[in-house]
């Protein structure tokens, strides 16, 4: 049963996919108002997995130094929100958005207030599309920084089960890729009612497949 | 609640906060508008209420923050307008100033309204704080860091290059944004010791000491640099920073003056062995004037030694011939009487050789054609030399006529060739060649005008050893009994007296050349003395001879002579003596004296007496010539020791001049 709870089927994941893709396409739209220039955003793929084998996913790549803008969510499923990148790109994350005319200083000073802002309008602008695809409202908090490895960021001690909606995204702003991830935090209820929410998508979606061949 | 909300929004609490709280609703306009925020947007409540946000400040329009709004109504999202991304409200301060704000955009629901609360927050003290601070504590770094003759280079993680300072112009050819946001690499060559250093990311492992590396400046060129490292971590980052110190000229007068050592090194080798060559040289001069002093002393001693010889020998021989006639005739005792006679004479030769040598004999100069001199001795050189032997001759035809003895010459080059012959026991040909030398300089000497003999066989040649001593009289490398060692010593010194020179020449198994230098005739040679032959003499007269000799032995004996001859003597043992007895009333016919006297010398006498008696002939005996060049000729001379024959001759021919 778990395991059904928890895995997702190909359709399932397509569908989680494109509603993300929905969300960061919002927030990129967000971001190139602010700098003035188009800021790509996209989400390869998304997965189900444990908050163990999250913070293995994030310290992946290099290091286990990583930083992440969270945001705390509640509605018809609540859990906390988290944009993870490694430390030494989120430098340049900000480098790219602040403009580089910017000192070094200067730009480890706006770090973590832009930083803070550009996660904020990503979160936003994902779960603000779930929110509106079910028609309800959520309560989103403001964003904080969190910096540490994996364990740190999804919490060792936490009780009860506890699962990871994981998701890649990548930034090309200003001709520069910057990769990170998007990882929501939820509770087993929350993430049955997610699997709700993307079915009913699809069905929808389904419902009306056939016109459109037709 | 609502009501009671709406009530405490615009309540004393709402207006006390001390940052600018503004209400919409979800119309997005304006219902709540706190004092703070309507002192610095100088728009006081009452303008502003009721009315969009958007049409309050159209600026805002531009903003995100209307979609920002829309969302918090739509999905419940807060979210933060920061100053650092976002230009918001015209906000002033007190004085006027601008204020740096931050934006936060919250839902409020209170079913079934809904309302947006926008907190604005006033960050401007915090942000001017920071950046005084930052300012201050960077002053002093920055004194030190951009008057610094090196480059100072930080790097961050990645390598690329996030701050420089004002020196990568002077000392890399880099403007300073050139370099931003460049990797480091640009500057190394690809294998470097640097890379690998610097990618050592832990800061503990600090690099001490400074990296030598080829770097490259901006024109492609690379040079020579100290790179200091030092690691250091801000804001959980980690940043190297690098120091480079140009060493190239270091590096290049380093080279340079190891070249100027392995020059001077050289140098000195090379002053060494000029050194070495000129002492050799020195050496060489040292010991050819010892050669010359030793020579010089060896002819004085000879000189001397064979002058009292002279003398000695001119007593034997003159009592000898007054002996054989005085005794009566007995075979036996004639043939006692000849031996000695013979041995006297033997030992006077030797002592003319001995003479020769210490150029001290009477030469009799003339005019010499070699062209002519030396075919007419060919035949009695090919005689000496024996048939072994070819003898070619080179004679320049317009060779110089020279003043020079002839018979002593010829003697010269008979001894020479008999030499020659003796290196060539063998046969081998012998070359004279002659010919004139015109510049003196070439040969070592001042004058000008020589004519040059040699004398070549293909002999054995001699040793260094040999060829130094050759010249010395007695010096013989023949067989006991078979040279007298005085022939080239001879030679030697008759060409020395004769005003020229002598060069020998050899090459141990190449043969020897002996070289004869002498002067060129002057353009009016004296006229040859005259050979005169005294054969045939007339019977003398009786002459009244006055000889002066202040050897008492000598005396006796050439007064016997003259006793003998049918002359009357008075014997005066010096000049003064001679004088004397002139002044007295005793007539005199003719005075014979010696040249060498204490006091006053037979030369000085003679002169004395023609000063008094112009008519009154006098004969100088000399056993060497050491008279006056010039003057000579005036005087009737006697070559000692003499015979009997010889003093009849000179008394013959004084009586008639």
């Amino acid at each position: 049963m778990r395991s059904n709870a928890t895995d997702l089927t190909e359709i399932e994941q397509d569908a989680l996919a494109e509603i993300a893709n929905m969300g960061v396409s919002r927030a990129a739209n967000s971001l190139r108002q602010m700098v003035g220039e188009q800021v790509f955003l996209s989400v390869p793929t998304v997965e189900i997995v444990t908050r163990q084998a999250a913070s293995k996913l994030v310290e992946r790549n290099n290091s286990k130094r990583l930083v992440a803008v969270q945001q705390t969510f509640e509605g018809p499923f609540c859990g906390k929100a988290l944009l993870i990148f490694p430390e030494a790109q989120s430098l340049e994350l900000v480098r790219s958005i602040v403009g580089y005319e910017h000192s070094l200083e200067d730009v480890i000073d706006l770090e973590q207030e832009a930083l803070a802002e550009t996660g904020n309008i990503i979160l936003n602008g994902c779960l603000a599309t779930i929110a509106n695809m079910l028609h309800r409202t959520m309560r989103m908090s403001l964003p904080s920084i969190v910096r540490g490895d994996g364990a740190t960021l999804f919490g060792n001690g936490a009780s009860g089960e506890q699962y990871v909606l994981f998701l890649y995204i990548d930034f090309n702003i200003k001709k520069r890729d910057v990769g990170g991830f998007i990882a929501l935090l939820m509770d087993l209820p929350s993430i049955a009612a997610l699997k709700e929410i993307v079915n009913d998508y699809v069905n929808d979606i389904q419902r009306h497949l056939p016109s459109h061949v037709g | 609640m609502l009501d009671k909300a709406t009530d405490l929004l615009v309540g004393p609490v709402f207006d006390a906060v001390d940052i600018g709280l503004v209400v919409l609703d979800s119309q997005q306009c304006i219902i709540g508008w706190n004092e703070w925020i309507a002192r610095v947007s100088r728009r006081p409540a009452e303008d502003v209420l009721g009315k969009n946000l958007c049409d309050v400040f159209p600026d805002l329009r531009n903003t995100r923050l209307p979609a920002v709004i829309e969302d918090a109504f739509q999905a419940g999202s807060s979210s933060i307008l920061t100053h650092t991304l976002n230009t918001l409200l015209p906000l002033q301060g007190d004085g006027g100033e601008r204020l740096l704000h931050n934006i936060v955009v919250r839902p409020v629901f209170s079913a079934p309204a809904k309302y947006c609360l926008l907190q604005i927050t006033d960050v401007t003290v915090a942000v001017i704080r920071e950046r005084l601070l930052r300012e201050r504590q960077n002053a002093r770094y920055y004194a030190i860091v951009d008057s610094a003759p090196d480059a100072i280079i930080t790097i961050d993680d990645s390598r690329k290059i996030r701050w420089v300072n004002g020196a990568v112009d002077d000392v890399l050819g880099y403007s300073h944004s050139e370099l931003l946001e460049q990797k480091i690499d640009i500057l190394l060559e690809p294998e470097n010791v640097l890379l690998p250093i610097l990618a050592k990311t832990n800061g503990r492992e600090e690099t001490r000491t400074a990296v030598s590396v080829v770097g490259r400046y901006r024109d492609g060129k690379t040079g020579h640099f100290d790179v200091s490292i030092g690691h250091w971590r801000a804001d959980r980052r980690d940043f190297v920073t690098t120091i480079w110190r140009d060493v190239t000229e270091r590096v290049i007068a380093d080279a340079a003056l190891r070249d100027a050592r392995d020059a001077l090194q050289q140098t000195n080798e090379e002053l060494e062995s000029r050194v070495e060559q000129r002492t050799r040289e020195r050496e060489t001069a040292l010991r050819q004037l010892h050669e010359s002093q030793k020579m010089e002393s060896i002819g004085q001693l000879t000189g001397g030694v064979a002058h009292d010889f002279n003398n000695l020998l001119a007593v034997i021989l003159g009592s000898l011939g007054l002996l054989k006639k005085a005794v009566p005739h007995d075979p036996r005792v004639s043939r006692f009487l000849d031996r000695a006679i013979q041995g006297a004479e033997r030992g006077a030769t030797l002592t003319t050789r001995l003479l020769a040598f210490a150029r001290r004999q009477e030469l009799k100069v003339e005019l010499v054609t070699l062209q002519k001199l030396i075919p007419e001795m060919l035949d009695f050189l090919r005689h000496s030399v024996g048939p072994n032997i070819d003898i070619h001759t080179n004679i320049s035809p317009d060779i110089n006529a020279i003043e020079v003895d002839a018979n002593q010459l010829e003697l010269a080059l008979i001894n020479l060739a008999v030499n020659a012959r003796d290196a060539m026991p063998e046969g081998g040909s012998l070359t004279i060649t002659c010919h004139n030398e015109d510049d003196g300089k070439r040969i070592g000497t001042a004058r000008d005008g020589f004519v040059c003999i040699s004398v070549t066989d293909t002999g054995e040649g001699m040793n260094e050893e040999t060829l130094a001593h050759a010249q010395e009289p007695f010096f013989t490398t023949k067989g006991v009994g078979k040279g007298t060692g005085l022939g080239l010593s001879m030679v030697h010194g008759f060409i020395a007296q004769s005003g020229g020179m002598m060069r020998l020449k050899s090459e141990l198994g190449k043969g020897t050349t002996v070289t004869l230098r002498l002067p060129r005739a002057r353009e009016n040679p004296k006229a040859p003395i005259a050979n005169i032959e005294l054969s045939q003499l007339a019977k003398p007269k009786n002459l009244r001879v006055l000889l002066v000799d202040d050897d008492i032995l000598v005396s006796m004996g050439a007064a016997d002579m003259l006793l003998d001859l049918g002359h009357s003597v008075t014997e005066a043992q010096s000049g003064s003596h001679a004088l004397r007895l002139l002044e007295s009333d005793t007539p005199f016919d003719v005075v014979v004296t010696d040249y060498a006297m204490p006091g006053m010398n037979g030369f000085e006498l003679a002169q004395r007496i023609k000063e008094r008696n112009s008519r009154l002939p006098v004969i100088l005996a000399t056993g060497y010539a050491e008279l006056p060049a010039n003057r000579s000729i005036e005087f009737e001379r006697l070559s000692k020791p003499y015979t009997a024959k010889d003093l009849a001759a000179a008394l013959e021919k004084a009586a008639n001049s």
